[in-house]
């Protein structure tokens, strides 16, 4: 399925990365001769954070898509994305060129398109996505192949065509009489503020297609779920099969971020994102509904496209240190029970700008194969640190972070050390139970003094007496 | 066998459809009242240039919106004039036409720019502001002139020139001049049709050419879907980006909602299309694109029928007309709960366009459940079922127990409130939440050839839709339907499934992807257990003891040092051997090999060299 690799990552920074390799080269004959430490840093979250606010390019069905979608395309221009509106039929489309990226992001809003134009296809977008680019995609219940094939590719099933998210219990009261304007609670968003922004309690309106996520495939976010009285069918057909998604299962917006940090949104409703459900007013139409005079529409699609386009939730690592507990640099090799301090800069991406990452479930690992010590790191200014004793096993160990939290950027960073057993003048000289040996030996000693000077200087009586 | 009566409803129906399929095409987009409204929110911004006061001023009066202290209005354009500017004298020329009672002064100079701006040596868009400013200064010009100028510059004639084509003179051939602009446009999808410029030329082409066809009483040469196309294209954006961009879409929509030739019509259903027995009228509003009720209007049922059957239920039916909403009480004429489609005729002006609507109203119902038996079933038959009726909404007050060799079984009917009938509605589901562990599995029950819905769960089989999670399940009936205004979730009982196998069910891996790991403290060999130290120090005091001994018995047999003499080579080989003893000691505790050979070395050369003197002196004094 979904089993991006970071070896994509390879081929598109092709060059920066190999200034990357020589540079560590460098390092590690360093390493070598000074018997300092190898530092790894996780390249991919770097790299990204510095290419936010890219060359977007956006597949429509019509133009006019962009006149009833202004808004969402406004507040993206308004953050510096570069907008490229085609549609997505249009025979000059093209993503990759000379095996490099034209485009950053990709927005897809064409759910009906059945065949992309030029040479865009299934092929080039999943390798666009391996290749770490970011995708948003706006179905609808008109969804063409293409989208369908595209979202198995990324883990998401989507129902067939015609079909519709239906729920009887929770549809908008300006519904046209299918029940299929969904008022979709803001309890059913994921829990990633990242993702789907601050916690609100205004409703947002759906209309579209509803998916499934794959269960073998761990890396799909489930962003905004149906609730448990939604299925999806044909609105009018009588149901003579199980539904493709029901109750909690019906996902209305997914997400993935792949093993590389390329992002992909799926939102089974194109009109997610139109002026028309940001500007509408929102009630239940049961009984006694609270009505909100504007949808949760605008915040959540604002947030989704700072998460998906990595404006959100990405992280880099900064400096990393290690050194014996009072004193300032890393020795050549640690030795066993060592006590240790580690620390950590780990930086976030906001507004543009790399500000300190405020989290407190950050993890170091000290690992030789496997974990020996796994421990928090706590804050301490603008890094993270903690001392603990080396186990006292030795051999070569690295200080791991392996940070892996829901809208983030997976962060990572290794450093190679390596951790000797005692010298022999590090063992306990003076055991108890070896008091007799000792003495022993020193009694032989003084013996062996005393004798010489008494057999060297001791006068004999005179044999006459 | 078919009568042929029902060949004659056939005939009808197929007729009806492709009637359907001919006039599919009704906006899709107008500006509702919201709409209006935000738009002169918009065009009611406060304006520091002539520009955007003509924008904002034109722009409220074309939605026939009050401006708002006109004299002040006209104070700031006095003051902004440029007297020698063809833009900012029409910008302040239509500006103050269009609030009454404010007057330009002009001057013969101003007259001579603005005649002369007026030839075949300016741009399409300075002729058209000249003309303009004179004309609404109510200045005289030459509209022969005019004509001339235009024609000359008539090649590469574009859209947005198109726009300032309403001018005062005979302009039959600049009519033909639309067609060929319309032939431009591009069609998306059949449903749009816009230029590629834009939605601010496309709406200022519409006016335009609205306000030339009204000036020479000539009918635009539009198809009536070009017009439907061009009033979604420009309704379609709901926001705008511009101060122009609004203005043009508030001039489209003046020219559209009041011309003399084509006003598109708008039908739309007063709240939702429905009708129900506590609702039992279908309510239209009947407006132009800017929602203004269009009183002159007719409205007709031309025919109505059934979606599902597809029998027609209406046919030429009026809508009774009460105070702007068109009536229809369709309910008198029994329908069943379902969709119908109907076709709707507005009349009363020839001007309308799209004036033939399809449109899908829904009668609704309300459902009951009604003989909701719940029983667990022994697979073998040996013992008697017992049933339990429960009553909506209320709850089983015991809860129902079923292990693998049971069934656990339930059955119901649907029934209309209102006739009834048996209904089977599209959502009839079954949900059993755990309710520890937040699990549900949702089972379709089905109805049987007589309408009763049965539902039975085999706990045996179902035991993998479960994970095998023996446990308390709130058992929840759902029925839901576009068609019922009372969906139905009820808790119906508690029913405890107790799966076979008890063995322990492999846990669900849960997302833990992104969770902390568990900690790991690493655990340290413990030193090994010591022996008792009085052992030790007992025979640390038997070792030393030979020593003491050796002392004992010398000193008995008197044993003395007297022919120590202190020469520097005596002194120097025992202080140098009992460094070599003592540097033994610190091998043991701090040096390694290497450097302990270094200093023995130093030490026992010296030692070596001071024995040798001794003994040589020793060796002599014998």
């Amino acid at each position: 399925m979904a089993a991006f690799t970071a070896v994509g990552q390879a081929d598109r920074f092709g060059s920066l990365l190999s200034k990357k390799r020589t540079g560590m080269k460098r390092t590690r004959y360093w390493t070598l001769l000074d018997c300092s430490v190898l530092v790894l840093l996780s390249l991919a979250s770097m790299l990204h954070g510095a290419m936010a606010d890219g060359k977007t390019l956006v597949l429509l069905d019509n133009l006019n898509i962009k006149d009833t979608h202004s808004i969402f395309f406004r507040s993206l221009a308004d953050r510096g994305f570069d907008l490229a509106f085609k549609t997505a039929d249009d025979p000059s489309l093209s993503l990759i060129k000379y095996g490099q990226f034209l485009y950053d992001h990709l927005i897809i809003f064409a759910p009906s398109v059945e065949d992309f134009g030029g040479n865009i296809n299934l092929e080039t977008i999943t390798s666009f996505i391996d290749g770490g680019g970011n995708v948003l995609i706006a179905a609808s219940s008109d969804i063409g192949d293409p989208l369908r094939e595209l979202g198995s590719e990324c883990g998401i099933e989507f129902d067939e065509e015609k079909t519709a998210v239906i729920d009887h219990h929770n549809y908008d009261v300006s519904d046209p009489g299918e029940h299929t304007l969904i008022v979709a609670d803001p309890e059913n968003l994921l829990k990633a503020a990242t993702i789907v922004g601050k916690p609100t309690s205004k409703p947002v309106l759906f209309k579209g297609v509803g998916m499934v996520a794959d269960p073998d495939n761990p890396l799909v976010l489930d962003i905004l779920t149906g609730s448990s009285t939604s299925y999806s069918y044909f609105p009018d057909r009588p149901i003579s099969q199980y539904p493709h998604a029901v109750g909690k299962n019906t996902l209305l917006i997914a997400g993935l971020q792949a093993r590389n940090n390329a992002r992909v949104v799926f939102s089974g409703s194109l009109d997610f994102f139109s002026d028309a459900f940001f500007n509408s007013a929102v009630q239940k139409a049961r009984p006694g509904s609270q009505r909100h005079e504007q949808t949760g529409n605008l915040e959540l699609a604002v947030s989704l496209s700072r998460w998906v386009f990595k404006e959100a939730g990405v992280l880099r690592v900064g400096a990393v240190t290690h050194h014996p507990v009072g004193e300032t640099a890393p020795p050549a090799a640690y030795t066993v029970t060592d006590l240790v301090e580690y620390s950590i800069v780990i930086e976030m991406l906001s507004e543009g700008r790399w500000v300190p990452f405020d989290g407190d479930d950050i993890q170091l690992e000290f690992v030789r194969i496997d974990p020996f010590v796994r421990t928090y790191l706590k804050k301490n200014g603008g890094k993270y640190s903690v001392q603990f004793k080396l186990p006292d096993v030795y051999g070569v160990f690295q200080f791991k972070v392996d940070y892996n939290r829901l809208g983030y950027t997976h962060l990572y960073s290794s450093t190679q050390v390596s951790v000797r057993p005692l010298q022999h003048t590090q063992y306990e000289r003076f055991i108890p139970s070896a008091f007799p040996y000792y003495a022993s030996a020193f009694s032989m000693m003084t013996g062996l003094f005393v004798f010489s000077v008494v057999f060297l200087h001791m006068r004999e009586k005179e044999k006459s007496d | 066998s078919t009568k042929p009566g029902s060949d004659s409803l056939f005939g009808v129906l197929l007729l009806s459809l492709a009637l359907a399929g001919a006039q599919a095409l009704t906006p899709s987009h107008h500006l509702s009242l919201s709409d209006v409204g935000r738009l002169q929110n918009l065009l009611n911004q406060p304006y520091d240039d002539l520009e955007s006061a003509y924008y904002s001023v034109v722009g409220l009066t074309k939605l026939g919106a009050a401006v708002p202290d006109p004299a002040e209005v006209c104070q700031f354009l006095k003051s902004q004039l440029d007297p020698g500017s063809v833009d900012s004298l029409f910008f302040a020329a239509e500006t103050s036409k269009a609030i009454s009672g404010c007057e330009i002064p002009v001057s013969n100079e101003t007259r001579d720019i603005l005649l002369a701006a007026v030839s075949e040596d300016s741009s399409m868009s300075q002729i058209h502001r000249a003309v303009g400013a004179l004309s609404s200064l109510g200045l005289p010009l030459a509209s022969q002139e005019v004509v001339g100028a235009l024609t000359a510059l008539k090649r590469g004639i574009g859209p947005i020139t198109a726009s300032r084509l309403s001018l005062q003179a005979e302009l039959g051939g600049i009519l033909e001049e639309i067609e060929d602009l319309t032939a431009r446009l591009d069609d998306l999808g059949g449903v749009y049709l816009q230029f590629e410029e834009g939605l601010e030329a496309t709406g200022l082409f519409v006016a335009a050419a609205y306000s030339l066809s009204d000036h020479v009483d000539m009918e635009l040469p539009l198809k009536e879907d070009q017009v439907i196309q061009l009033v979604n294209s420009i309704f379609s954006k709901k926001s705008w980006d511009s101060l122009s961009e609004a203005f043009s879409v508030a001039s489209a929509a003046a020219a559209l909602s009041n011309n003399r030739f084509h006003v598109p019509v708008v039908v739309s259903a007063q709240g939702p299309a429905t009708v129900s027995r506590n609702q039992p009228t279908l309510q239209l509003l009947v407006t132009d694109v800017m929602s203004q009720p269009l009183a002159s209007a007719s409205v007709l049922v031309e025919s109505a029928y059934a979606l599902a059957s597809k029998s027609t239920v209406l046919n030429q039916a009026p809508f009774t007309h009460n105070n702007g909403v068109f009536e229809l009480n369709f309910m008198s004429s029994k329908p069943a709960s379902g969709y119908y489609q109907f076709t709707i005729g507005v009349t009363g002006d020839s001007r309308l366009v799209a004036n033939h609507i399809e449109l899908k109203v829904k009668v609704s119902t309300e459902v009951a459940v009604t003989n909701m038996d719940l029983s667990v079933v022994d697979k073998d038959q040996s013992i008697g079922t017992k049933t339990t009726r429960v009553q909506y909404p209320s709850k089983a007050k015991s809860s129902f127990t079923a292990d693998s060799h049971q069934n656990f079984a339930m059955s119901f009917q649907l029934v209309d409130v209102n006739n009834e009938q048996e209904l089977t509605p599209h959502q009839t589901f079954v949900r059993l939440h755990n309710q520890k562990t937040g699990q549900e599995v949702v089972f379709v029950a089905e109805p049987d050839s007589k309408n009763l819905y049965k539902f039975e769960l085999d706990t045996a089989e179902r035991k993998s839709e479960f994970d095998s999670m023996s446990g308390t399940y709130s058992l929840y009936l759902m029925v839901g339907d576009a068609t019922l205004e009372n969906p139905i979730l009820w808790n119906v009982a508690d029913v405890i499934l107790k799966f076979a196998e008890e063995e322990a069910p492999v846990a669900v891996q849960p997302k833990t992807l992104y969770v902390p790991k568990p900690e790991i403290q690493h655990l340290f060999r413990e030193p090994e257990k010591k022996p008792p130290t009085v052992v030790s120090n007992t025979f640390t005091a038997l070792v030393l003891s030979p020593l003491l001994l050796l002392l004992i018995l010398w000193f008995k047999l008197g044993a003395n040092i007297s022919n120590f003499s202190f020469s520097p080579s005596t002194i120097l080989f025992h202080l140098g051997h009992a460094a070599m003893l003592g540097l033994m000691y610190v091998y043991w505790t701090n040096l390694n090999m290497f450097q302990t050979l270094k200093y023995l070395a130093i030490i026992g050369g010296i030692t070596f060299l001071a024995g040798n003197r001794m003994l040589a002196q020793k060796a002599v004094k014998r």
